[in-house]
């Protein structure tokens, strides 16, 4: 994290506002962790502990799958969207992408040149972005032996956040430069970007038309650009005193969740449900603090852990 | 007229003040000489989170009234080579005495233009604990064409975290990397007050 955690990833996607929710799963919270990443079918969880190990569990059973030592400092994990590949970045700059299903050999090579903050896959499920700590983002294919496709640089600082569209023709990426910037993933050539960022941004979602994204950062605002020009469309409010690092559009495509984090420490996080026509804001109402977020068949599956218990629920 | 090495070299060369050994070429001596002069880049250590754009250019952040112990900063920015790098940037940001940044404004945030000797120079406030960094810090980055971007924070020698030795404990704070980051803290008094004063000059890479 960037400074702290990698929090662009504590919260990619879907949490609801509404509806009581249903446990899924309860198990054991193997460490103090700062947040999960749930594959997309729902089957497992990787849980980012606080001293740099990981931990990857099977939901449905609650046993540990496998584990990461804290030696080799595990920093960032992603499962396509598919639910196929599961990449975790370490340290050193490698990266590794092994079979959820073990049907595959594990490919690890060098993605970057430095600890890997972000990772992001492609909807075609062989595409692979790649944030290395302060550094260019790299784009690897790793269908066959992996090879590099393209080098997307900053002015300076490395990646935040990186989303790509529906189609997964576009890809938009956040940078510690404060700029968001929209790349053509046929020629990785980068199509527009948007520089009236005075702070960081640490999430990003595209509409479900992909017309347009949703940005949030360190201004604790939603701003939405066109994705085609990257041209400010409309900004929320502010929820000042935390960041957003989580952001999704809900179900029913005029509302978007938020969480906020405090990355300093000073204050608790919390989940906020945004209108974006009126402007208007609810927090979160049960209390839950979400640490990771999946949709899953369809239906909004959300963790949480009370630093014990590591619950798995499932909300309608 | 400035001479580099290498001319320098030829020039002591020819008026006898160097004798080379018959094994040892000129441009082999310079080539020595720039090594051995050369100078370390300040390691990394990450952007974090804070970094706000636009900084203004003030070189005084301490307002009267601010809490606490007042701090002068200064250094100078070089390259690998010990030369001043010409048009760099210097954006420095760090928490108040609590440990909050301002994220709403400039507190304790500013963009400085060396000086034609390479120099910069704050006043400001010793910045604070907050709870998920183990230590105080100051961050900093640096441009200058035809460099590559440094990236980089600088720690307290005096920080309590470090138990009074910091080459041995200066790890406690993942994020330090390198004790060469760590700068002692000299306890000067302007006059009127007391004041830590910390050097931390700025080694910068050839793009």
């Amino acid at each position: 994290m960037r400074s702290l955690v990698p929090i662009a990833l504590l919260l990619s996607c879907a949490i609801s506002a509404v509806a009581a929710s249903k446990p899924i799963a309860k198990m054991q919270l193997p460490c103090p962790a700062y947040y999960q990443t749930l594959s997309p079918d729902g089957t497992q969880l990787v849980v980012s502990c606080r001293d740099m190990s990981m931990v990857v569990l099977s939901v449905p059973e609650g046993k540990t799958l496998r584990t990461i030592p804290v030696e080799s400092k595990a920093y960032s994990a992603a499962y396509s969207s598919d639910g196929k590949w599961l990449a975790i970045g370490y340290q050193g700059g490698s990266v590794e992408v092994t079979s959820t299903k073990g049907t595959a050999s594990a490919q690890r090579w060098q993605g970057g040149p430095r600890r890997i903050d972000l990772l992001s896959f492609l909807p075609d499920g062989k595409t692979l972005v790649v944030g290395p700590s302060d550094e260019a983002v790299r784009v690897w294919s790793f269908s066959e032996t992996p090879r590099l496709v393209a080098t997307l640089p900053f002015e300076f600082g490395g990646a935040s956040a990186a989303e790509a569209s529906p189609d997964g023709k576009l890809l938009v990426i956040a940078g510690g430069d404060t700029a968001v910037r929209f790349y053509d993933t046929a020629t990785w050539q980068k199509t527009s970007e948007n520089r009236d960022f005075l702070l960081e941004s640490f999430a990003l979602q595209f509409t479900p038309d992909g017309k347009q994204v949703l940005v949030g950062g360190a201004d604790a605002r939603i701003t939405v650009l066109d994705a085609a020009t990257a041209k400010q469309v409309k900004q929320l409010p502010a929820d000042g005193g935390s960041y957003i690092v989580g952001l999704a559009m809900l179900g029913d495509k005029h509302s978007a969740a938020t969480v906020y984090l405090d990355d300093a420490g000073h204050k608790p996080p919390h989940a906020v449900v945004w209108d974006l026509a009126s402007g208007k804001s609810s927090t979160l109402g049960d209390g839950v603090v979400p640490t990771c977020g999946e949709k899953v068949a369809g239906k909004l599956w959300m963790c949480s852990a009370d630093g014990k218990t590591l619950t798995v629920s499932q909300y309608d | 007229m400035k001479l580099n090495r290498r001319e320098l070299l030829e020039r002591c060369a020819a008026f006898g003040a160097v004798t080379l050994a018959s094994s040892v070429s000129l441009p082999a001596l310079a080539a020595a000489w720039d090594e051995a002069e050369r100078k370390k880049t300040t390691p990394h250590s990450e952007l974090g989170p804070f970094f706000k754009r636009d900084a203004p250019h003030d070189t005084v952040l301490r307002k009267p009234g601010d809490a606490g112990m007042p701090m002068a900063l200064s250094g100078v920015v070089y390259d690998t080579r010990g030369e001043v790098v010409p048009d760099a940037k210097i954006d420095i940001w760090h928490t108040d005495n609590a440990g909050f940044y301002d994220i709403d404004g400039y507190r304790f945030r500013t963009q400085l233009i060396p000086g034609p000797k390479g120099a910069y120079a704050i006043d400001s406030v010793v910045p604070g604990h907050y709870p998920s960094r183990v230590c105080q810090h100051v961050h900093y980055l640096v441009t200058a064409p035809g460099h590559k971007p440094l990236i980089t924070q600088m720690y307290f020698a005096t920080d309590p975290v470090f138990d009074g030795d910091p080459a041995k404990n200066y790890t406690r704070d993942p994020l330090c990397g390198s004790i060469d980051l760590v700068r002692p803290v000299m306890i000067k008094s302007d006059g009127n007050q007391m004041v830590a004063a910390v050097t931390f000059d700025l080694v910068m890479e050839r793009a």
